[in-house]
């Protein structure tokens, strides 16, 4: 592990009790927190130069009944990377928003909240950002199935003429 | 006079892809506006968790068509990452010239591509056909011109024979010649001076906050380049240099892309001197590749794209398909927060300026 990151995951300590460490990478580390530690963590960490949000993501552990928030950090001075991981409840799925420590978080909130369903307290900007007119369930999530979805909102149509028939009139072949 | 509203796409001669821009306009300045994307969003997330680990390698290029390698690439270094593969040191060597080769090919329609939106359209016509040279390339190493489905879970496809080595290297004379003439068309004329310079000022603090990477960034004075600071592949074992402007205009920008062609073309040379005999890639999996399973964990994967940070954030349960794959597209902060931003008090005849030279992509960010 490079030393800049050691020294952080050092410092963080301090802050957060009973920190779950693995390793992923020379300069990968993931860490699993509880909610709550979740804003201090990432506040040290964008302190401590890893201020970079390079991504905000959600997995749906559906077995487990969680949503598991991913936010992703990246420094440019080491290269290293944190993810930090918490998860959520998957019935009730709300978690406090980070756009004021990262403009752009309104919008992988926003994202978040469309296809996972997400609710992110402090964020109110909370419209449709990429589907229109969706009338289902988050389609991220696992127990979405689109083939269902599609069937139902684009059923099997019968031609009301048959325009083989009618195209063979037009032409001539036939006499109508 | 009153506001009027207006919509900048999806389809407008100035507009990249299919990505709408809703402005309120008073005269010819924009007092707000809005991104709208939505128009080509595929669900390739979605898609990907239905599809075996082998079968997402022909859905994936399919993200953003300008430079499909780098979704390859992300994809099989993740699956590397998660299934503790070595690829073999002659396929790295391979799949940086393929990268880099691909970084040109974008670059060279993206440039000059600067041409169409202000009306010097000679320029963008010579960047297809340039670009169209590397095309050949890849057609002659991979069999196709666009999609390659080359890099692939440990190693690459096909080998790289000594005669395609041949058609790189004259390519890439061919190339350097006529960037020169690029230079004179574009970088000293005056059209480009006065439409470019001062426009689209994007400062090094803003930059930074947003999360801005690639030529926007370097544009701005700050040298950020993943690969130099989290170097992948054999980036730490080739020479080159990261070009950076300190004027953070438009003007920088397009000029930085024109001088990353130069470097790019300065890694292949030393990837095809460097480049070892060997094998090109490390079966995977004993049986049909179709059935390959992934170790369980997860990844985050990495790369400089040409319009900045392109990652892959992939978790496996340890079956045969992948259970969450999460794009981060290269352009996402500049595209909403900074067209939120950035585009109000701009005229309406830079607002494609904007979107150009901050290498907007819309299906890297609707997906």
């Amino acid at each position: 592990m490079m030393n800049s990151m050691s020294n952080t995951v050092e410092k963080l300590k301090r802050i957060v009790n009973n920190l779950d460490i693995t390793k992923v990478d020379e300069r990968e580390i993931k860490l699993e927190l509880p909610n709550e530690q979740v804003l201090p963590t990432l506040l040290a960490l964008k302190e401590d130069g890893y201020s970079h949000l390079s991504l905000i993501t959600a997995v749906d552990w559906i077995d487990e009944g969680k949503f598991e928030l991913v936010y992703i950090l990246y420094s440019w001075d080491n290269g290293g990377k944190f993810l930090i991981t918490t998860k959520i409840n998957r019935d009730t799925p709300k978690f406090v928003t980070v756009k004021h420590m990262w403009p752009i978080a309104r919008y992988y909130e926003r994202e978040l909240h469309e296809f996972f369903g997400i609710k992110f307290e402090g964020n109110n900007d909370m419209r449709p950002l990429f589907l229109e007119m969706w009338d289902d369930m988050p389609p991220l999530r696992k127990d979405f199935d689109p083939f269902e979805y599609s069937k139902r909102k684009f059923p099997d149509r019968e031609y009301q003429k048959d325009v083989i028939h009618e195209a063979k009139i037009i032409r001539g072949d036939i006499d109508g | 006079m009153g506001e009027v509203k207006l919509f900048f796409g999806p389809n407008h001669p100035g507009m990249h892809g299919n990505f709408s821009v809703h402005m309120y306009v008073e005269g010819d300045t924009v007092e707000k506006a809005r991104p709208l994307p939505g128009f080509l969003h595929r669900g390739f997330e979605k898609l990907m968790e239905r599809r075996l680990w082998y079968q997402n390698l022909a859905l994936i290029p399919r993200i953003c068509v300008p430079e499909p390698d780098i979704n390859e690439a992300c994809y099989a270094m993740a699956v590397e990452k998660i299934a503790k593969i070595d690829v073999p040191e002659r396929a790295q060597w391979i799949r940086m010239i393929v990268l880099e080769l691909a970084r040109i090919a974008s670059h060279l329609m993206s440039f000059p591509g600067i041409g169409g939106t202000i009306g010097l359209y000679t320029s963008s016509f010579w960047g297809v056909s340039d670009r169209d040279r590397i095309l050949d390339i890849f057609e002659s190493l991979t069999g196709a011109r666009v999609y390659h489905m080359y890099i692939i879970p440990g190693g690459v496809r096909k080998d790289l024979t000594p005669k395609i080595q041949d058609l790189i290297f004259n390519t890439l004379n061919y190339i350097e010649e006529r960037l020169g003439e690029y230079e004179t068309l574009i970088f000293k004329n005056r059209i480009v001076h006065t439409r470019l310079k001062g426009i689209a000022l994007l400062d090094k603090e803003t930059a930074l906050e947003l999360g801005v990477t690639g030529v926007g960034l370097r544009a701005t004075g700050v040298p950020y380049d993943i690969r130099k600071v989290d170097s992948y592949l054999f980036y730490d074992k080739v020479d080159f240099e990261v070009p950076t402007a300190t004027e953070g205009d438009a003007y920088a920008r397009v000029y930085l892309k024109y001088l990353e062609i130069y470097q790019s073309i300065k890694i292949i040379r030393q990837c095809l001197e460097k480049m070892p005999e060997g094998k090109i890639n490390v079966p995977i999996s004993e049986g049909n590749a179709l059935r390959y399973r992934v170790p369980k964990g997860q990844a985050y994967v990495h790369i400089e794209s040409t319009r900045g940070e392109y990652g892959y954030y992939m978790v496996s349960d340890g079956g045969e398909k992948p259970y969450r794959v999460a794009v981060r597209g290269a352009s996402y902060p500049q595209t909403f927060i900074g067209i939120e931003k950035y585009l109000p008090g701009t005229r309406i005849e830079d607002v494609p300026i904007w979107l150009s030279t901050m290498d907007v992509c819309a299906p890297e960010v609707d997906r």
